[in-house]
């Protein structure tokens, strides 16, 4: 499986270790009132979409890069791959 | 003052070197290594007169060279420096910058052979196109389970960083594969 890095384009999936669903990285705000709910949701729940979802995978034996990668949970096709960073500071969508 | 003698990475007083058929393999004891992290927003600096690179690229001037790892990072080397890091340090005082001269071993295959043979030994190596890793060409990949630095110093020239405490192991998979490799070229060669 070759996963398309923004940067370095297509490298081994072997390189990258999987952190999990892409919504990790919206960190519910911690002085809110209801931070205590909102983190409960934040660490355990989690969709499970068969289908499109986008997750968070880190370079490991590469550029140590976090990507956003859209992949399809059932045919496991690579959609796509972003900078993290960018997504985060809404460079990409 | 006591009289201590250097050892390279593979435990001798000499660098190896080893000629596997039409491949040479040579230990590179006084490549000097230091690692440059922009700070953030900083512009990027041009130690040493080199035009830093961008992802996947290296580039040589001289005695010095420098290789992209990482956003707004790069490796850079030196010939036969013994404190690289503190030449950096006063080239480029705002940013951060680590000596790693000793966490690393370099090796350098090349080859008599030509840039097909260098492709023939990438595809058993390491899963990147060769024909896209051309000359100039530098990354951070895994090669037998061990992490490493490959860059492309030229078509016929790999060279090969990695830990330090792997050179051993580091060796036996490049002579290996070396040998292999040669041994695949006389067998295509041979009527």
């Amino acid at each position: 499986m070759l996963i398309p890095h923004p940067l370095l384009g297509p490298r081994d999936a072997q390189e990258f270790i999987y952190l999990g669903d892409a919504t990790l990285m919206h960190r519910p705000d911690a002085t809110r009132p209801d931070a205590e709910a909102a983190f409960c949701d934040y660490v355990f729940l989690r969709h499970n979409p068969a289908g499109v979802h986008r997750e968070l995978w880190f370079h490991e034996a590469g550029d140590r890069s976090w990507l956003v990668v859209t992949r399809n949970t059932v045919t496991h096709e690579i959609i796509g791959a972003e900078l993290a960073c960018d997504v985060k500071l809404g460079v990409t969508q | 003052m006591t009289d201590l003698i250097p050892l390279t990475a593979l435990g001798c007083t000499a660098a190896r070197h080893e000629k596997i058929g039409a491949f040479h393999l040579t230990e590179r004891p006084n490549l000097a290594l230091a690692s440059l992290s922009l700070r953030k927003g900083q512009a990027v600096p041009s130690p040493f007169g080199l035009v830093l690179p961008g992802p996947g690229q290296a580039v040589w001037s001289g005695d010095h060279g420098a290789f992209w790892t990482g956003r707004d990072q790069w490796m850079i080397e030196a010939n036969g420096q013994t404190d690289l890091a503190a030449l950096l340090k006063a080239a480029v005082p705002n940013a951060s910058i680590t000596e790693q001269t000793d966490g690393f071993a370099a090796f350098e295959l090349t080859t008599e052979q030509g840039a097909d043979a260098i492709d023939e030994v990438m595809r058993k190596l390491v899963n990147l196109d060769p024909h896209a890793f051309e000359a100039g060409s530098a990354t951070r990949t895994t090669l037998d389970h061990i992490s490493v630095f490959l860059i492309r110093r030229a078509p016929d020239k790999l060279s090969v960083i990695g830990m330090r405490t792997y050179a051993a192991a580091l060796w036996h998979a490049l002579a290996q594969v070396a040998r292999r490799t040669d041994a695949d070229i006389d067998a295509r060669l041979s009527p």
